[in-house]
């Protein structure tokens, strides 16, 4: 089967503005086990974007990045996420340092800062795709977002796996792909950060009976 | 076995086997002799190295230069002085009863881990390798900071992971879009993130990528390297860690850091205009250099004012291979050395002050020479060093970086700061405006650094103390590495010599 390449391009974009909408769906969800939902929902389409451009390039070891991506990513680590929330029983309401409609209205704002840095880039047009690597950056930036505008330990994680998101996004993308080794070891790292992350959200709560990274503030000058 | 593959493998070894052992002083000897192998075979690589030039190994995954082995030195011989000195510093932890043997042999696998880490990340030849090894040394060291699972310690281990994990996904982008670059100009999806390839091809990647990804790979490595306003992490976590951990961040890990960025900076080096990446270390430099002094002045415990005097002389050492040259490197390199010995000094004596006080408040340490002799000694040579005091080592290169000020003159004369505002000054008003910056800072680190340290260490002791020494191994590492500083102060080893030029070549390509 042979795709046009402007439809496969097309594609490629539609997959990688998906990602992007679901990053707002993360700034404007309140639960947390929903938010957990959401980010799985996006390393699927992490996983099809990259299998699709695997197919258009014929870079046959992008589709080990694409199972990658589908194993640690949609099914482990929400999978640890949800445990840990389970465990704290935090699945109340976020506590929110900045209100969801400006939230919105700030990410809004890093999507167009995003497309604006990389516009000297993306206008010199080898890319696969032209403005996946804008939507990347968007992604990247957003996920800072959510972790300077979320309390909660958990959603500080979820900030760090949509900047990863964001950044394979990039690389699969515009890229097209890392080369394996690269991609492997990135992926052990992902792995092994989530791991060691839950059991720190496990100590937080024990030792300050509270995931709420704003009462750590025993270390001061 | 080659000795290239004993350096990887040899650590990560000894780590699994020490995960299944839980008898102490076996974990302790397991751990000397590790190092000690590692410093054989990381002579046999030097030598090799000296002899042959670059060496490049398992399908080019592997790539070992000068500037390569010579940090893989200062990894090997830290390394080494604080397993010697772990061995003391746990035994009093452990005759207390309060680190069981199962901790132990936890220590000591993430600790193997942490070496395997930066080796893989100084030997590699893929920048992405590269970053994976870093952000690996970040995951192996957070539990190493939160070992004492106090409530503070806790909170030091979560900051550094946070800031650093994410600081460093930053300079992941970059490695992506350096590989983006380099996938356009090496033609189809053959190309590699090797850096011996990415160095022959440098002068055809975009200039405006290049220029975009320094930015980023500044931003997260600096994380890593500590450099203002990245730093919120070094002074707790180095605070609450234990001792020959904290030697080995603060002497080795920042070190390995700021190896990482300066790969990269060959590489930008070679794409864009030289001036480019210098000049955003420099700007990067002084502020830690100058935010750093600041805070050095106004410490109350010894372990954070070590701590800020890291970020001080990483700010230095980044100056130095900023302003580049063969005279800024070469005292750039040699102060990474310099600083890793007395640093790593430096925690080691705090940590037995620590021990034998009970506190880190500077103000109730007193008259340490009369408690413990020699510890006073090794406090008052590091802090010595570590203000830059003639003759020994650091005053060496801390003033070569001070003199290539005078020796290097841009082709351009213009200073970007950030992107949007630009100074045109002329070369000499701006070289005798940043030595007079630099000095000022020198000064106040200075006095802020002696009056504190010659407080801790004269006067009359509180009488509730025990007074002598508690000999051990940490004694050797004492004497090694003040033994080290004093005479690197006045005369270097020839092969040492000849490795820094090597590396000087290597780094500004001449």
């Amino acid at each position: 089967m042979v795709i046009h390449p402007d439809l496969g391009s097309q594609l490629v974009n539609l997959c990688s503005a998906l990602l992007l909408l679901t990053c707002f769906a993360i700034i404007a969800q309140r639960r947390l086990s929903a938010c957990v939902d959401l980010f799985a929902l996006q390393s699927v389409f992490l996983a099809v974007t990259a299998a699709l451009v695997a197919f258009l390039t014929g870079a046959h070891h992008i589709y080990i990045a694409a199972a990658l991506t589908v194993v640690i990513k949609v099914i482990i680590l929400p999978r640890i996420l949800k445990a840990v929330i389970e465990r704290l029983n935090v699945k109340r309401e976020l506590v929110l340092n900045i209100n969801i409609p400006s939230s919105l209205l700030i990410c809004g704002a890093l999507v167009i800062l995003a497309f604006y840095i990389t516009q000297p880039i993306i206008s010199l047009g080898f890319l696969l795709t032209q403005d996946s690597l804008a939507i990347a950056l968007s992604i990247v930036l957003i996920g800072f977002f959510i972790m300077i505008a979320r309390k909660k330990a958990v959603t500080q994680v979820i900030g760090f796996l949509v900047i990863e998101n964001g950044l394979f996004l990039g690389a699969t993308a515009a890229a097209y792909g890392m080369p394996l080794i690269v991609e492997l070891g990135v992926f052990f790292d992902i792995l092994v950060a989530g791991l060691i992350i839950g059991v720190y959200t496990h100590r937080l709560q024990d030792t300050f009976d509270s995931v709420d990274t704003s009462k750590l503030t025993g270390l001061k000058e | 076995m080659s000795a290239v593959a004993l350096l990887l493998v040899v650590p990560l070894v000894a780590g699994f086997v020490s995960l299944g052992l839980r008898h102490a002083r076996l974990l302790h000897g397991i751990n000397l002799a590790t190092m000690l192998l590692l410093n054989g075979a990381l002579a046999a690589v030097m030598s090799r190295v000296l002899r042959e030039g670059t060496i490049q190994a398992f399908h080019n995954l592997i790539l070992i230069d000068a500037l390569s082995s010579f940090i893989l030195l200062i990894i090997a011989v830290i390394g080494l002085v604080s397993s010697l000195y772990t061995w003391s510093y746990f035994e009093h932890y452990r005759t207390q009863g309060d680190v069981t043997p199962a901790r132990m042999s936890r220590y000591f696998f993430l600790f193997h881990m942490f070496m395997f880490a930066m080796i893989l990340a100084t030997v590699a030849n893929s920048l992405g390798v590269l970053w994976v090894a870093i952000e690996a040394t970040t995951l192996a060291t957070t539990f190493l900071i939160n070992f004492f699972k106090r409530k503070t310690s806790l909170e030091a281990g979560w900051k550094y992971l946070i800031l650093c994990s994410v600081g460093i996904t930053l300079a992941l982008f970059w490695t992506v879009l350096m590989y983006m670059s380099s996938v356009r100009a090496a033609g189809g999806i053959d190309a590699t993130l090797n850096l011996s390839d990415l160095m022959g091809i440098a002068a055809q990647l975009d200039p405006h990528v290049v220029k975009l990804a320094f930015v980023f790979i500044l931003v997260g490595y600096g994380a890593k390297i500590g450099l203002v306003p990245m730093h919120a992490w070094v002074p707790e976590a180095y605070s609450e860690a234990p001792a020959p951990v904290v030697a080995m961040l603060a002497g080795v890990l920042e070190t390995v850091a700021v190896y990482a960025v300066l790969r990269s900076k060959m590489v930008v080096d070679a794409a864009v205009s030289p001036g480019y990446a210098g000049n955003l270390l420099i700007v990067f430099g002084f502020m830690s250099f100058g935010v750093a002094a600041l805070f050095i002045l106004v410490q109350r415990d010894y372990k954070r004012l070590f701590a800020y005097s890291s970020i001080e002389h990483m700010g230095i050492a980044v100056i130095g291979f900023g302003i580049g040259g063969a005279m800024g490197t070469f005292g750039a390199l040699f102060h990474l050395l310099n600083h890793a010995l007395a640093k790593s000094l430096a925690f080691f004596a705090a940590g037995h002050v620590q021990i034998r006080f009970g506190t880190r408040e500077i103000g109730e340490v007193r008259g340490l020479f009369k408690v413990q002799p020699l510890t006073a000694a090794a406090l008052l040579t590091a802090a010595l060093a570590l203000v830059g005091m003639p003759p020994l080592s650091m005053a060496v290169s801390e003033f070569s970086v001070l003199t290539s000020f005078t020796k290097q003159v841009y082709a351009s004369d213009t200073v970007h700061i950030g992107r949007f505002m630009t100074v045109t000054v002329a070369d000499e008003v701006r070289n005798l405006g940043l030595i007079v910056c630099f000095l000022g800072m020198a000064v106040v680190v200075f006095g802020g650094f002696m009056v504190r340290v010659v407080g801790m260490v004269w006067g009359d002791p509180p009488d509730r103390l025990k007074r002598g020494e508690t000999w051990g191994l940490g004694q050797v590492a004492f004497v090694v590495s003040m033994g080290a500083l004093i005479v690197l102060g006045v005369m270097m080893p020839d092969s040492l010599k000849k490795l820094m030029d090597l590396s000087v070549t290597t780094i500004t390509m001449r």
